[in-house]
């Protein structure tokens, strides 16, 4: 199917044979390799059917880009949890032998696909959910009652538990117990329980929303105020209905206003809070109030906001302290709060410093710390947010800019309270403000949590080793989410403390106990169960690649701002040539040593990892605030989104109306490589973030003007609004573009992209493929790669 | 001589009127060398002269009737430091028969109205060189000074300002009617008159008057005492930052004081809308910080400069709770402090809290601005931690039960009323300048005013209330205001006794119309010699009680009311044996003079009057009371220590009665008035008609009038007596009746052995009678 050498029978494995003995000369070894016949992702046009358990075992998953619908069978849906390696080595040495990550993806509130069978809410009433006493993990299907059911043995530490008396069930000739079946925590991976009273702390906290806007002078000019106001006016209407939903709004530049939305008030009353050094907060019941009493003064004030501002010549922005005075507002219930800014936070507490442009003047000097622009600058941030996290606000940020803003050093507080940032640069008051509405909406629209705390236990002989995305920890076992919603990943990594037993099975379970938008406690109880095994060959099988490529790129992001650019990519480049020798060394049949020999499974990783090492984030020529947003972009993104945002998607739209029998609406996809770029062509890239068109020199007229109502080349806007017209082309682009929003749940930024043009040359730094100033061709990768391996196995 | 006569002619009441020579003797008269002084007493009489006046190159005084003139070398003599000046260009025309009014000899007040403002930038048209270089220095003058852009324009005078500071944790009906009388004062404001306006709870809201897209406040957090510099750079009226950065300085038009005429609808909406804040938590007092809330108004006004006479008027329903001037803690279970607790110690935030307020004095003072209190509260609200501001400034205090009360409605529209003319009847950024003769010294003085420490060689070591100064800045007065200056005679100087010696006041004050007014009071008395019969004959009793008056409450801030009392019956007694008529160790034989007779009288109900005996008031009724009593002239200060009491009978026209106890009889009707309180007492047989309907019955007639005599009697009173006194109607033995019988000498007591049918009165105090008896007893030992 690649159109390479069949694989060997008996390995699941592709091999690629660049010239034998050529290995000293890269150059000449490159030219000898069809570049047609190496591997390349090849996405499955038809959906994949997924049973999680099949005749009691595991079930490797389909890939996590893949189109697939699970039925949840007693492990988990991969969506909520997947793991690198889809069996468990039983000792430290064999994974390490194995050159692997062993970790999780963790995505509890991941959206099903619509066909599958929803989680189901289990209600034990007042004594809560059944649970191992000593470890307290959580009833799953893989808890082995004996005794007649009497008691349990708990599938994460072995411990012998009473069943409790209400829960007796007698066992069938099988074993299981009879009501199994029925009871959606003994036969499913996944499971809602319904919190009693000892897992609340307080009542469950209020839906709170509270919108937070830059109005200094620049925000005001580049129109990102009135962008903000308009798309939270439009947001109010998909705010959950009911008593339970509040929300709150204030405005800032050199001082914090806050807006009273008292019905009892004629217009509205902003409350200015002058002091950004030291900040307060007007009474709560003032500026926090139930959505249904003041959402006609919210729209007024929306409305006349951006007027009210107009001729506000304020240039400074206290950030940090309208952030902390609107954390004090909803100090008491918690809640979401969405911050607007535009320009770097120039004064009160948090103030930041254009460090960006001081590093431009001290190059020599900062070559070799540049990371460290990639790194907070401001202790305070952090401790705002920490403080931000103990009392259940989750901030968002939507960065609207045209300059600087230190993306690295804001990003902290929505890194630790659970939130994301947002980022529009540069924005533009024509194209942007749809995808900022968009995003606001999918923000508060998707399915998600509140006032959450997660943990994952793991069968004895393997623990956690640390959690990774967005979230606080204060505990060393648990880490707390002041909002978690369905694309947050967390990356859990884990170690072995002790030997597995081959032919077990380890199991992990994720809990994560929060809050509903409708004010109900749960847990959510995701269970996986994978076997243990002490054979190499087995991991390198049973290796998930879009998993394992998520943990790197992971990895990578977080240690991006650390260490000076050179190291990360050295250590990316090497942790793929180790697995690859590994697997040379210890599973392949070797035929000839001068071939490459890549495991089936992970035959995409050169590919990948080089995608990674010429990505925006290990590049230096970009700007150091796109960077920053890469990394935190990165730090919280799902396994399915994590591939394309580095190894995008590109497909031709000029030929749309050629393929009349397909029926998918996505065409085929074509490699990142200018040689398939034709000037007579149009070509669509995404990676789930942006979306670039790039229209070649020679594009015909007529497509030209079907699909973007222009004659030529010469006039393609600077600023693009994708609009349906009516035509077919027209309309399978937008079917397209739609299509691709529904598949990544992002509204995309559109761009057009022409050559010559700095838009063309983003475009063509996307072609991973091609030799450029950032690495080396594909060919040449792979080439290196092998020349690598080969004097690993010599020495 | 009648004293009231000559006060109507003066403005001044003297203690003495005749001074004896030397200062061993001046200090043996017991009651101090002292006048007292009503600045701006109405008289109809008073010459306006629109000049500026002709001052003595030397000593500063005004020239007065009493100079002498030369006429042909048109020079004149100061009477005071006899230098020399010449008259200017203006005075040519001069002589005998041609006398500026200043000169006249009836005339011992005239005022010069010298900067009229109306005029102020219209001068005739010949003259244009002299207006472009003016309207060019006035300018410069207005943007160094002033922030107030746009505002100083030259043809608009800028008015006074207003920052009405309000409780909004006050009760939503109360507010209301707060509200309905702050709009109603905004109304009739003059067009100039700059408004501001403050709420605050436990945050504290500075309104921006000047923004019309929405309400906008500046807040500011309750707990937090804010410099003046804060303040204003919170409410962008500093320009430092700017001009450091080397920008052009942008003037950014501040919004929160702004003339009514620009703001009129702004303030109006804003008021509207104050509402009452949430209730607090049960078993809690809301949180108040009235002291923030004064600092944020002071500190807007310091900001932007105004230099016409401003008001800080603080409208509050409660104690602060919070911040600086913390009065008590939102506790309830936590009493608010009383006049034990303060004696005791047990009043933990009453020190700090006075003397944070005592701090805001001086900034009031450099700024002439005035801080009014209208309390309106069942409980205390802290007057008495905010006295020392308040009274210094001049400004008004006034503690009544309700802003729903016509007291209260009364109060705040006489302080607004206007002239014929429009002006506000507001005089502001005064000043009081003493110059005296040389063979007299200037001690100090007692009132609402504050001292500027400016010394020459009139100015006496011996300080006495504000002293150490010939200067006293008054935030504002009224046309009653009334202070007592003290003086001695100057040792060094040889007086001669039978030459005469002269005191000048020079009262500087800004009109209503916003100009620049100097009234100026020459008087002269006479020097006698020791002993003199001139000096008793020239006892002004009551001038003196008040006075004395004065000199206790001042002793009462710092000492004991039992100290006081013992200062008072220890100098009565010496002055009683100074000046009585006994033969020794023969109290029978004691007499006094018939200009002294009534004088142990006062002293007797100065004594156990609220002044000094406070153990019947809070602290802050206390503190109200002394503030009362220290600006007010020699009349309403002896109603206040000795009420009067007038009888209503069939049988006759009301005649005053002793202020007894056994005035109470069943068929007359009393009509007592203390000042503070107006009492009308029925009998109790009138009582029992009025209820029997008869005053109805036409047969009657005889009834309703004198129903009717003491009501219209009490109106007459109160009409223009501020604060309105409280009106209370009751029938013999009534528990109202407590406010008359509480005042009353009781004579007849439950240990009386013979009570004639009177009333009697349940205290253990010495009645009058008793009092004079051992007073007696004590003068005559020697």
């Amino acid at each position: 199917m690649f159109g390479m050498p069949p694989p060997l029978p008996n390995q699941s494995m592709t091999s690629v044979s660049p010239a034998v003995g050529q290995i000293g000369a890269p150059v000449a070894g490159a030219s000898k390799i069809d570049p047609n016949q190496i591997p390349r992702p090849i996405p499955g046009s038809s959906v994949i059917l997924h049973e999680t358990r099949q005749g009691n075992q595991a079930n490797p998953p389909p890939p996590a880009t893949s189109d697939y619908i699970v039925r949840d069978t007693g492990n988990c849906s991969p969506r909520y949890m997947r793991c690198t390696i889809n069996q468990i080595p039983c000792t430290d040495d064999l994974l390490t032998t194995s050159g692997m990550q062993l970790a999780l993806m963790v995505q509890p509130l991941a959206i099903p696909h619509p066909s599958e069978e929803t989680v189901q809410v289990v209600d034990f009433g007042e004594s809560g959910p059944v649970r191992c006493s000593r470890c307290k993990g959580y009833i799953n299907p893989f808890m082995k009652f004996i005794d007649q059911g009497r008691r349990f043995i708990c599938n994460f530490c072995g411990f012998t538990d009473e069943t409790p008396r209400e829960y007796h069930c007698n066992l069938g000739p099988d074993g299981r117990r009879r009501d199994a079946d029925e009871r959606p925590e003994l036969c499913r991976g996944t499971v809602e329980f319904v919190a009693s009273r000892e897992y609340m702390v307080r009542d469950p906290m209020p839906a709170v929303y509270f919108f937070l806007i830059d109005v200094s002078m620049n925000a005001i000019q580049i129109g990102a105020t009135a962008a903000a106001c308009g798309a939270i006016n439009q947001v109010i209407a998909d705010l959950p209905e009911g008593p339970r939903t509040m929300v709150g709004i204030a405005t800032f530049d050199s001082t914090i206003h806050f807006y009273n939305l008292k019905r009892a008030l004629q217009q509205p009353l902003m409350l200015v809070v002058p002091d950004v050094q030291d900040v307060y907060t007007p009474l709560q019941t003032d500026v926090v109030v139930q959505l249904s009493e003041c959402r006609q003064h919210l729209e007024l004030l929306l409305e006349s906001i951006p007027t009210m501002f107009l001729e506000n010549r304020t240039a400074e922005s206290a950030f940090g302290a309208a952030t902390k005075a609107a954390f004090m507002a909803m100090k008491g219930t918690g809640g979401r709060l969405l911050v607007f800014q535009s320009v770097l936070p120039s004064i009160g507490i948090g103030a930041l410093s254009a460090r960006e442009a001081e590093g431009r003047t001290h190059l020599s000097a900062g070559e070799k710390e540049a990371h460290k622009l990639l790194q907070s600058a401001d202790e305070t941030l952090k401790a705002m947010a920490i403080e931000f996290a103990e009392y259940q606000v989750c901030v968002d940020v939507f960065i609207t800019t045209q300059t600087y803003v230190d993306i690295a050093s804001i990003a902290v507080i929505p890194r630790t309270t659970g939130g994301q940032v947002y980022y529009y640069y540069p924005f533009s008051a024509v194209s942007d403000p749809a995808k900022l509405y968009n995003d606001l909406r999918w923000n508060v629209t998707r399915p998600q949590g509140f006032e959450a705390v997660m943990r994952v236990r793991c069968s004895q002989g393997i623990q956690v080793l640390e959690y990774d995305g967005n979230f606080c920890k204060r505990m060393p076992t648990d880490v707390d989410l002041p909002g978690i919603d369905c694309d947050k990943t967390i990356m859990v990594t884990l170690k072995h403390d002790d030997k597995l037993k081959d032919g077990s099975e380890c199991a992990f379970q994720c809990a994560l106990l929060y809050t509903t938008v409708n004010g109900q406690r749960r847990i959510r109880v995701t269970t996986l169960s994978l076997p243990c095994t002490s054979i190499l060959s087995n991991l390198f099988r049973s290796a998930d690649l879009d998993t394992q490529f998520a943990c790197f790129l992971k990895q990578a992001a977080s240690e991006i701002p650390s260490r000076p650019l050179l190291l990360v990519k050295d250590r990316m480049t090497n942790l793929c040539i180790n697995i690859l020798l590994s697997y040379r060394k210890f599973c392949a049949t070797v035929t000839s040593s001068g071939q490459l020999i890549l495991p089936e499974a992970l035959k995409l990783l050169p590919l990948y990892t080089l995608a990674l090492i010429k990505s925006k984030g290990l590049r230096t020529d970009g700007r150091i605030d796109e960077r920053s947003f890469w990394i935190n972009y990165l730090s919280s993104i799902s396994t399915p989104l994590a591939i394309p945002f580095v190894h995008p998607r590109m497909v031709a739209i000029h030929d749309l109306n050629s393929k009349e029998g397909d029926q998918s609406l996505i065409p085929p996809v074509i490699s990142l490589s200018t040689e398939h770029v034709n000037d007579g062509g149009i070509y669509l890239l995404e990676n789930g973030e942006d979306c670039l068109i790039y229209i070649g020199n020679s594009v015909d007229s007529d497509i030209l003007r079907q699909l973007f109502c222009i004659s030529s080349v010469d006039e393609i806007p600077a600023q693009f609004v994708l609009q349906q017209y009516d035509n077919p082309l027209s309309k399978k682009l937008n079917d397209l573009v739609n299509e691709i929003r529904r598949q990544r749940c992002s509204y995309l930024r559109l761009k057009l992209c022409k050559k010559g043009d700095p838009s063309g040359m983003l475009f063509f730094s996307y072609m991973i493929e091609d030799k450029s100033s950032s690495g080396l061709s594909y060919v040449e990768f792979l080439v290196h790669v092998h020349r690598q391996i080969q004097l690993k196995m010599s020495s | 001589m009648d004293f009231i006569e000559l006060e109507a002619i003066e403005g001044l009441r003297w203690s003495w009127n005749s001074w004896p020579a030397s200062k061993s003797e001046a200090t043996a008269l017991l009651v101090p060398l002292s006048v007292m002084c009503t600045p701006l007493m109405q008289s109809t009489e008073l010459p306006i002269l629109p000049y500026d006046p002709l001052l003595c190159s030397q000593c500063g005084a005004v020239l007065n009737p009493y100079a002498r003139l030369d006429y042909t070398s048109r020079i004149w003599f100061c009477p005071f430091c006899y230098k020399k000046n010449p008259f200017p260009r203006s005075y040519s025309g001069i002589g005998e028969t041609n006398l500026p009014a200043e000169l006249f000899p009836t005339y011992s007040t005239v005022e010069y109205s010298f900067f009229n403002p109306k005029l102020n930038g219209m001068s005739s048209p010949s003259s244009s060189m002299s207006l472009t270089s003016m309207s060019m220095s006035m300018a410069s003058s207005f943007s160094s000074t002033s922030s107030l852009s746009g505002l100083d324009s030259l043809r608009k005078v800028v008015g006074p300002a207003f920052v009405f500071v309000v409780d909004t944790c006050t009760a939503a009906e109360e507010l209301g009617a707060l509200k309905n009388e702050l709009l109603l004062v905004v109304e009739q404001l003059p067009e100039n008159a700059l408004v501001g306006l403050v709420t605050f709870d436990s945050m504290v809201r500075v309104h921006d008057l000047g923004f019309s897209e929405c309400s906008r406040v500046v807040l500011f957090h309750g707990e937090r005492e804010i410099s003046s510099e804060q303040t204003q750079k919170f409410l962008g009226l500093a320009r430092t930052k700017q001009q450091y950065l080397g920008k052009t300085p942008v003037i950014q038009k501040q919004g929160f004081l702004l003339p009514v005429s620009e703001c009129e609808f702004n303030i109006t909406t804003a008021i509207e809308e104050i509402h009452s804040s949430p209730q607090v938590m049960p078993g809690h007092r809301p949180l108040r910080s009235t002291g923030t809330a004064i600092l944020a108004a002071l500190g807007l006004l310091e900001g932007c400069l105004v230099n016409t006479g401003s008001r800080i008027m603080v409208f509050t329903s409660g104690p602060a709770t919070l911040g600086p001037g913390i009065v008590v803690d939102s506790d309830f279970r936590r009493a608010i402090r009383n006049h034990r607790d303060l004696i005791n110690g047990h009043a933990p935030y009453y020190s700090k809290s006075s003397s944070f307020y005592k701090q805001v004095s001086p900034r009031l003072s450099d700024a002439s601005i005035v801080l009014d209190l209208f309390a309106c509260s069942l409980d205390q609200v802290g007057a008495a931690e905010l006295k020392d501001p308040v009274e210094r400034s001049g400004g008004f205090m006034m503690l009544v039960e309700s802003f729903e009360s016509s007291q209260f409605r009364k109060c705040l529209r006489h302080i607004f009323s206007r002239d014929e003319e429009g002006n506000l009847k507001m005089y502001f950024d005064a000043t009081i300048e003493i110059v005296t003769t040389k063979d007299l010294k200037i001690c100090g003085a007692l009132g609402p005013c504050v001292s500027l420490h400016k010394k020459n060689n009139l100015v006496s070591n011996n300080e006495i209330g504000e002293g150490g100064t010939y200067m006293w800045k008054l935030g504002t007065l009224t046309s009653k205001t009334c202070f007592s200056f003290f003086f001695q005679v100057n040792e060094e100087h040889k007086v001669q006794p039978g030459s005469a010696f002269s005191i000048q006041f020079i009262t500087r004050y800004r009109h209503g119309n916003m100009g620049i007014r100097k009234r100026v009071t020459t008087v002269a008395r006479r020097w006698v010699a020791n002993n003199s019969p001139e000096i008793a004959a020239g006892f002004d009793q009551e001038a003196a009680a008040s006075v004395m008056a004065r000199l206790a409450i001042q002793r009462a801030e710092d000492c004991q009311a039992r100290d006081v009392i013992r200062w008072l019956d220890d100098t009565l007694i010496r002055f009683a044996s100074k000046f009585g008529d006994y033969v020794q160790e023969d109290p029978s034989s004691f007499r006094l003079s018939s200009n002294f007779s009534l004088y142990p009288q006062f002293m007797y109900y100065l004594r156990r009057s609220q002044f000094i005996d406070v153990f019947n008031s809070s602290p802050d009724e206390t503190s109200f009371f002394r503030l009362m009593l220290n600006r007010e002239g020699v009349v309403g200060s002896l109603i206040m220590i000795q009420p009067t009491l007038l009888q209503y009978s069939f049988d006759g026209p009301p005649i005053p009665v002793l202020l007894d106890v056994r005035s109470i009889s069943p068929d007359v009707i009393l009509l007592f008035d203390s000042y503070f309180h107006v009492v009308i007492h029925c009998g109790s047989k009138i009582a029992q008609w009025r209820k029997l309907g008869y005053d109805k019955d036409p047969n009657h007639e005889n009834l309703r009038k004198l129903l009717e005599a003491p009501e219209v009697d009490a109106e007459q009173l109160i009409v223009d007596r501020i604060p309105v006194p409280k009106i209370i109607k009751c029938d013999q033995h009534s528990s109202q009746a407590r406010f008359l019988l509480a005042k009353l000498n009781p004579s007849v007591t439950q240990n009386s052995t013979y009570t004639d049918g009177s009333d009697i009165i349940f205290t253990d105090d010495l009645s009058l009678q008793v009092f004079i008896d051992h007073l007696q007893a004590l003068a005559v030992q020697g």
